[in-house]
């Protein structure tokens, strides 16, 4: 049981390509102009296209696919299910069916719908991974809180929230490891994790959690004395060692960025059904 | 608002849970339906709120939902009104039971807490799905039936180990 090996959040492939030299400012906004955009794209087109610039990414940024895609395996039975499940179950008045078995019929509304949520699925996956690959943790947060500054203004606690998800991300490996530590201490004592029902898995999960909560709770405490003792105090009146620039790539990309998301809103007016 | 350093870390590290538990499938409780799966990747989201306030149980249920949206384990999750939402209320209910109830029983309180908490991602993540279009109705209730009483079961069970786990390291430690 490999629990750690599929993560790819929080991993950053260092490089000296166009994807990373970007301001962190740009590859976040950038990321999220393709996040909104997948939110309303209902084309096979759109998605061609998508495809496209999100191959055309990776292969810039110098990441090896299979690695971008190694976070996507353990989901792959659950997506194929819903596939399923939506091919079989969305239905609108109208709409043909197309196969049918006892009492399932599978319509093409249906198919349409798994289809395009699917992609929509796998597509936001890779987006954010490719954020996460192509940029430290350390500019991350640097844009995030950059980004966010103005919403201080309405007394958003913004610095704040950015550390929390910083934390939370950082977190992750190294409650990963733990995690594998106390899976293989408890398979040493005899715990068959794969086998048994529904009730007897269920009751295996407690002997895990316990301690990885415990533990977590244990770090946290030593993480808030180690953050207190530097007197950390959030935002307020924090200057920066590195501040951000941004330069003739950060235009270029914005450029190419404005081009794209052009192209695809145009295709989401015009030639995309409306359902 | 200000956010102390306590409430910053607790939400991160629960936070960061919920999104292990995700990533590696342990989350995930195989249940024999359609769907697939009951979760347990709330339970942070609940013993944020329980152990640490509503802010703690806002934050964590914030980072899950944001989780489950850009990584989206079933594809209605790929909108933000169904994965995002629903999550931000978990915690603070989970909140408002223990806090009421904390007077009468710690354990009463915290069972109540798991599975009101556990009911809220239940009722509100199936009740957006439905509202939005994904599901039709009839299904959304199964799934309610046949997912959200497992969940609201392991939910409830693993509150009040956990908080009494937690709060007696607390105890030892003071």
């Amino acid at each position: 049981m490999e629990l750690t090996k599929n993560i790819t959040l929080g991993i950053y492939l260092p490089g000296e390509t166009f994807v990373h030299r970007l301001d962190p400012r740009t590859k976040i906004i950038a990321s999220v102009i393709l996040i909104v955009l997948l939110l309303f794209i209902r084309s096979y087109e759109a998605y061609g296209i998508f495809l496209i610039f999100t191959a055309a990414v990776i292969f810039i940024s110098g990441i090896p696919p299979g690695f971008a895609l190694c976070g996507l395996k353990p989901m792959l039975p659950v997506l194929v299910l819903m596939w399923i499940f939506q091919l079989f179950l969305y239905r609108t008045p109208g709409s043909d069916v197309i196969f049918s078995w006892w009492i399932f019929s599978a319509t093409d509304t249906g198919l349409h719908m798994g289809n395009l949520i699917t992609l929509r699925v796998l597509f936001l996956f890779t987006v954010t991974t490719i954020l996460t690959l192509t940029t430290s943790m350390v500019s991350l947060t640097d844009g995030l809180e950059n980004l966010l500054k103005p919403l201080r203004k309405i007394g958003l606690p913004s610095q704040e929230l950015v550390m929390t998800m910083v934390i939370a991300l950082r977190f992750v490996l190294i409650l990963a490891e733990e995690l594998d530590k106390i899976v293989k201490a408890q398979m040493a004592r005899g715990v068959a994790f794969d086998r048994g029902n529904f009730l007897q898995k269920t009751k295996k999960i407690f002997p895990v959690f316990l301690p990885l909560f415990i533990n977590a709770f244990k770090r946290a405490e030593e993480l808030i004395i180690a953050m207190e003792s530097r007197s950390y105090t959030g935002g307020k009146g924090r200057t920066k060692m590195k501040t951000l620039h941004l330069g003739r790539v950060d235009l270029a990309a914005g450029l190419l960025i404005f081009l794209f998301s052009a192209l695809i809103v145009f295709i989401i007016v015009s030639i995309q059904p409306q359902i | 608002m200000n956010l102390s350093v306590r409430k910053i870390v607790i939400s991160g590290i629960l936070g960061a849970i919920s999104i292990l538990l995700g990533v590696t499938r342990l989350g995930f409780i195989p249940v024999p339906t359609p769907a697939g799966h009951a979760t347990i990747m709330h339970i942070p989201a609940i013993l944020g709120g329980v152990l640490e306030g509503p802010v703690v149980g806002l934050i964590t249920g914030a980072i899950f939902g944001l989780f489950s949206f850009l990584q989206p384990g079933a594809p209605f999750f790929a909108d933000p009104l169904v994965s995002v939402v629903p999550r931000l209320f978990i915690g603070v209910v989970a909140f408002l039971i223990y806090y009421s109830t904390k007077k009468i029983n710690n354990i009463l309180a915290c069972i109540l807490a798991g599975a009101f908490g556990s009911a809220t991602n239940t009722v509100l993540v199936l009740g957006m799905a439905t509202w939005r279009g994904y599901l039709p109705p009839e299904v959304s209730i199964s799934i309610g039936v046949l997912h959200g009483v497992p969940e609201l079961i392991v939910a409830a069970v693993l509150t009040v180990i956990l908080v009494k786990g937690i709060q007696r390291i607390r105890s030892i430690e003071e």
